[in-house]
């Protein structure tokens, strides 16, 4: 299993993962040579987060097995990882910022640095200077971390890493989770040279949704789809436009994406935007949605897409352009003033803004419009039972009684309760955010079905998605956003669908 | 080593309230002092009395004996409130020795044992005269500061307990089962009064302790305790010892839920007015009232007196220097004197009687 | 398909054991004692338990609502000391000409209410922790109560009154079916008005309704409201209860009152029990509290025991929370 005669620095075989309902990891395998800088990419849900679980310790996997050095390890915590040679630095940094640099790289190894029982700071500073100088950053390491700005946070946590280099025998493996999501293009590059003058001290894991990053970093690039490798391949030989064909897929399944039940939308315009503009997230955005139609959106990240779909949910409120509801002005500055001009947003993050997962699925439903089962200013059991009778039939929520807990029901049909709720309190726009970010194929399948019941009862639809494919399978139209601007618009009704490599074209 | 009576446990706690109360501002009601009175003659020294709050009928009395004696002596008179507040109370006993250049008798029941060194401390530099009430660090002795350190008056929990209980054990007829509530566990009085209701015990084999339950001082613990007993005892329980009145009207009212009320005989400790009325009526056999306008009153007098030199404090003997006061007990036999003597008229006290009522030198720890 | 539908049902299952704990620990909390004391279960007990429990069950109820938003609050004893004060100087008492009889009772409740009022308001419109508020809330209560009555403490003398805790009906006393009827109304409110419905929506996630129109500040200042007409109700009863009114009529009540709600498995984090939960909180904490002095456990023991009952039950709280975040 070796590659070139030398034993691989860490190697997965076969490795396996299943969570309830998903099937996250199949069969992976990967290795990373001593010195290499190895890219990981794929779509959200392609299981790259799973694999650096598995890798940093946090979930242990199904089956297959991981070797460090030629040598099979087990991996139970991160605490274990890092023993082990394999350490990470975190797209949410992992600093804490009330405690000065020194104090956060010994963070839980203060024992050579202690006098009797108390910490000798001058010898703990000095230390910490010694790996500051590993990643070539003049930070003083007394200072409080707050101070320092994300770019400098991420070179302490690489310095911090660095420290296992002292600890561990054998090679050093680091991976590095989004890094540059929150640097700026200098930072980056500064970043970048860092990594690369540290190839002798240690192998990288680069994980980025920036394929050019990716291309720009690392020896070799595995590409994630659906829980596989799909592709691996030495940076020399891809460009980005190859990548993203090799992650989002070719075949799209009309029959997946219910594309037959897709009926055209209706003439009239519910919302409209001309020269929409958030300050530093997207400029003079135009767009008309219309009653039943599916509006999808596509664009890469950082190319504003995810902040429009926060604006038309009322959560970030656009600076200049016009926004008109149902042909009136809107301006929604706030999510009640989205509610009340009808439009439902639906988070991502269901679990934390969708549901109330410890009410049952009936009053989950009625909580958008509880005034409507209300008489003499006590809620109608038996009428809100009908209500949300009728919608567990119309959008086939499938649950064991109305009175079940929705956090006990699948992330498909979680999703369905949150639609229901927002559709019964009167919303006729529905922004989905990420519908079925976290679902497994069953449930996506039944957001599919959601999407073209209530788009055939005249409801409008807003979709960003984490898929080409999805957003192509689903939308009427799509707009494609690059670098904050609308570059191209696509018709897509059913037979007419364009091609992901027609949309990546316009994306990156 | 101080003997602090319940009801002033209490009131510590309601004056940390009240403290709290009147940061958010709400305390300026009803706290400023009695207005001082001008003295007629002008060679009197000034008279005060310091203590925690007249919020509470205690210290209520308190102060007016204060003001009954300063008065039979024709001398300026000042009330200090400490609300509940060291500093306060510190702070204002300096500025009354400025004021009246160490001319100054002052009877205080300190805010907090600490705070006692340091005003008899203040005192003795200012050469006036000062008696502590209740309150005193256990090292420190008047004699260590003579003559401005004048005296220290407490009470002791023990013989009234005793004297309840037998009081309740004679009405019982001298035999059969009791119950017993104590006060907060690791409190001075409680423990003294529980100590004197073991006494009574042992001197009397016939009756025997059923049970004896800790109800904090609460009347509603109390209540909920006797309701048990009542369950557990039924009609063995031939009397109910309380080691303060609050929790013996508890236990009146748990009887009376059960239509006894009046029918075991129940004693308390402190003489608070409703526990009066009780014994009065039948339903309570017994309570003892500490007589706090004679506190007040007595505790100045003798201050006054040291300060006048119409005594010469330092030859007197430690027993009139750290002594146990006399509490009045009141039981169902003398209920209607007392009401006579105490309730429907103000006592007149002898405050030349400065030593009357001594039981006895404060047992040290 | 089938693999998204109902994901987890041996989990619904235990969640539905779980939801009846705390019934099975009253149950076993009276049979073990009923085995050591045979006594503990005479009818005569368990009346004296219920009137035991009649004022504990109305502060209960109360603090139900403001825990299942997973706030906390700390003014019973304050409220209560202010009710039992006012309703004593309303009725025929020993302190002024005031006779009001019963109608004392809206009064005293509209006292409650203002209180409650208050907490919610500084709570929610200057953000600050509700424990901080209610607490502060507390002090200015029995502040309040305490200059009223200049310490002292105010003898009820209207028999009539004092029926609401003496009279029985069926051999019950009065408190207890007043403290039963208070059981009633929050039940409903909590199962069939917009109020107890958002309290529970609160109390699982402010942050989803956020994206709804509930009106998440104006839902916290009702039921904070709420919470105090129940603690001014408790406080009418203590003073029924025990002939009188004074400043520290509510001492020791805060405690008993936080550990039936939390013993009785409403959650800490909000969201989870009720007020059906609460009576059979109340009903084993002052059943324990009443069994552990028939038993003759040591008094020093018996706080020993409430402690550890509140720890065991929040651990059960955070045990079902753990294995929300593992699902």
């Amino acid at each position: 299993m070796s590659a070139g005669g030398r034993t691989a620095a860490l190697e997965l075989v076969g490795v396996d993962k299943r969570f309830p309902g998903v099937h996250a990891l199949k069969n992976v395998s990967l290795e990373v040579r001593p010195g290499e800088v190895v890219g990981l990419i794929g779509e959200n849900g392609a299981g790259k987060s799973t694999l650096m679980k598995i890798l940093s310790g946090v979930y242990q996997p199904d089956g297959g097995e991981i070797r460090h050095d030629g040598r099979k390890v087990v991996l139970r915590s991160p605490i274990d990882a890092a023993a082990t040679g394999i350490g990470m630095v975190h797209q949410e940094q992992s600093l804490l910022t009330n405690l000065t640099v020194a104090e956060n790289i010994w963070l839980g190894k203060e024992k050579p640095f202690l006098k009797g029982r108390l910490i000798d700071h001058k010898a703990m500073a000095a230390a910490a200077r010694r790996q500051l100088e590993k990643v070539q950053i003049d930070i003083d390491p007394t200072v409080v971390t707050e101070k320092l700005s994300f770019a400098q946070r991420q070179m302490v946590e690489l310095a911090k890493v660095l420290t296992l280099e002292e600890e561990i025998e054998g090679h050093l493996v680091i991976m590095l989770d989004e890094p540059t999501s929150v640097l700026e293009q200098a930072e980056i590059d500064i970043l970048f040279a860092r990594v690369r003058a540290l190839r002798d001290r240690a192998s990288f894991v680069f994980v980025s949704h920036r394929l050019d990053e990716i291309l720009d970093l690392s020896d070799r690039v595995y590409v994630m789809k659906d829980g596989a490798v799909v592709a691996e391949m030495p940076s020399a030989d891809a460009d980005t436009e190859k990548l993203h064909s090799l992650m989002v897929g070719r075949s799209r399944n009309a029959e997946y994406y219910k594309e037959n039940r897709q009926k055209p939308y209706r003439p009239e315009v519910v919302m409209a935007a001309s020269g929409l503009t958030l300050a530093g997230a997207y400029e003079g955005v135009d767009f008309e949605l219309h009653a039943g139609e599916v509006l999808g959106i596509a664009g890469v990240i950082g190319s504003g897409r995810e902040e429009l779909a926060r604006t038309l949910g009322g959560l970030a409120p656009a600076t200049g352009g016009t926004l008109t509801v149902f042909g009136r002005p809107a301006r929604l500055a706030t999510p009640g003033e989205a509610v009340s001009l009808g439009i439902g947003y639906v988070p991502r993050e269901r679990r934390v803004e969708g549901i109330v997962g410890f009410l049952p699925v009936v009053a989950n439903i009625t909580l958008g419009n509880l005034r409507a089962v209300t008489r003499g200013g006590l809620i109608d059991h038996a009428k809100e039972r009908t209500t949300a009778e009728t919608w567990v039939k119309r959008l086939a929520i499938k649950t064991p009684t109305i009175r079940t807990l929705v956090m006990n029901l699948s992330g498909g049909n979680q999703q369905k309760v949150v639609l229901a709720k927002w559709i019964n309190a009167g919303a006729k726009i529905i922004v989905l955010d990420h519908p079925t970010r976290g679902l497994d194929v069953g449930a996506k399948e039944e957001v599919y079905e959601l999407v073209r019941s209530i788009t055939a009862e005249g409801v409008a639809v807003i979709l960003t998605s984490d898929t080409l494919e999805e957003t192509i399978g689903l939308s009427h139209r799509i707009i494609v956003m690059k670098d904050k601007r609308v570059t191209e618009r696509f018709e897509a009704m059913p037979g007419g669908k364009p091609d992901q490599l027609d949309l990546i074209r316009h994306m990156v | 080593m101080e003997s602090l009576g319940s009801i002033f446990e209490r009131a510590k706690l309601e004056r940390r309230r009240l403290l709290l109360t009147s940061l958010a501002g709400l305390g300026a009601a009803g706290m400023t002092g009695l207005a001082g009175r001008r003295a007629f003659g002008q060679d009197q020294p000034q008279l005060a009395n310091s203590l925690r709050s007249l919020t509470n009928p205690y210290h209520a009395s308190f102060a007016k004996g204060g003001e009954m004696f300063a008065q039979s002596v024709g001398a300026p008179y000042e009330v200090l409130v400490t609300e509940g507040n060291s500093e306060k109370g510190i702070s204002d006993v300096r500025a009354l020795l400025a004021k009246s250049g160490g001319n100054l008798a002052l009877c205080i029941d300190p805010n907090d044992t600490p705070d006692t060194r340091v005003i008899v401390e203040a005192c003795a530099k200012a050469g006036a005269s000062v008696v502590t009430i209740w309150n005193k660090p256990a090292d420190l002795h008047p004699w260590d500061f003579d003559p401005n350190y004048v005296a220290h008056i407490s009470f002791d929990g023990a013989p009234y307990g005793k004297q309840m209980a037998e009081t309740l054990i004679e009405k019982m007829g001298g035999s059969g089962g009791i119950v017993a509530l104590g006060g907060i566990f690791n409190n001075t009085p409680a423990i003294e009064r529980k100590q004197g209701l073991d006494e009574a015990l042992a001197a009397n084999p016939n009756v025997h302790l059923l049970d004896f339950q800790v109800a904090d001082w609460l009347e509603t613990k109390s209540f909920e305790i006797t309701q048990a007993w009542l369950t557990r005892f039924g009609s063995d329980i031939k009397g109910i010892w309380a080691a303060n009145d609050g929790m013996a009207l508890g236990a009146i009212e748990a009887l009376r839920a059960e239509g006894l009320a009046g029918s075991i005989p129940v004693t308390g400790i402190d003489g608070i007015r409703q526990a009066v009325d009780a014994v009065k009526s039948g339903e309570m056999v017994g309570t003892v009232d500490w007589d706090p306008i004679w506190v007040g009153g007595m505790g100045l007098s003798i201050a006054y007196h040291a300060h006048t030199k119409k005594i010469d404090i330092a030859k007197e003997p430690h027993l009139h220097r750290e002594f146990y006061g006399t509490g009045v007990p009141i039981t169902y036999k003398n209920v209607d004197e007392y009401i006579a003597n105490y309730i429907d008229k103000t006592p007149t006290i002898d405050w030349n009687d400065l030593w009357g009522r001594v039981s006895g030198q404060i047992r040290a720890g | 398909m089938a693999a998204s539908a109902i994901r987890l049902p041996p989990a619904s299952r235990i969640e539905r054991l779980r939801a009846f704990t705390p019934v099975i620990v009253l149950v076993v909390v009276f049979a073990v004692i009923g085995a050591i004391a045979p006594a503990f279960l005479s009818i005569d007990n368990l009346v004296r338990i219920m009137n035991a429990s009649a004022i504990p069950l109305c502060l209960a109820l109360g603090a139900t609502f403001i825990i299942l938003m997973g706030s906390i609050d700390l003014s019973v004893e304050g409220v209560v000391a202010m009710g039992a004060v006012l309703t004593a100087l309303l009725v025929q008492n020993g302190a002024n000409a005031n006779d009001l009889g019963f109608l004392a009772i809206p009064l005293v409740l509209l006292m409650g209410a203002a209180f409650g009022f208050v907490n919610g308001v500084v709570h929610v419109k200057l953000q600050i922790p509700s424990f901080m508020v209610t607490l502060g809330m507390s002090f200015i209560a029995i502040g309040i109560a305490t200059v009223m009555l200049a310490g002292e403490r105010v003898r009820i003398t209207d028999t009539t009154f004092r029926e609401l805790a003496l009279g029985r009906v069926l051999g019950i006393p009065m408190g207890v079916w007043v403290a039963l009827a208070a059981t009633l109304v929050a039940y409903v409110i909590q199962t069939r008005t917009r109020l107890g419905r958002w309290i529970f929506a609160v109390g699982g996630g402010e942050d989803i309704l956020r994206l709804t129109s509930v009106p998440v500040g104006r839902v916290r200042i009702l039921a904070f409201t709420l919470a105090g007409v129940f603690y001014g109700l408790g406080g009418i009863l203590s003073a029924a209860q025990l002939g009188q009114g004074h400043a520290l009529m509510g001492q020791g009540r805060l405690f008993t009152t936080i550990t039936a709600v939390v013993v009785g498995g409403t959650s800490l984090m909000g969201g989870q029990g009720g007020v059906q939960n609460t009576l059979v909180g109340v009903l084993i904490v002052v059943g324990l509290a009443n069994g552990m002095v028939l038993m003759g456990v040591p008094p020093y023991v018996q706080t020993g025991v409430q402690g550890v009952l509140i720890i065991a039950a929040v651990a059960l709280a955070v045990d079902r929370s753990r294995a929300r975040i593992i699902k």
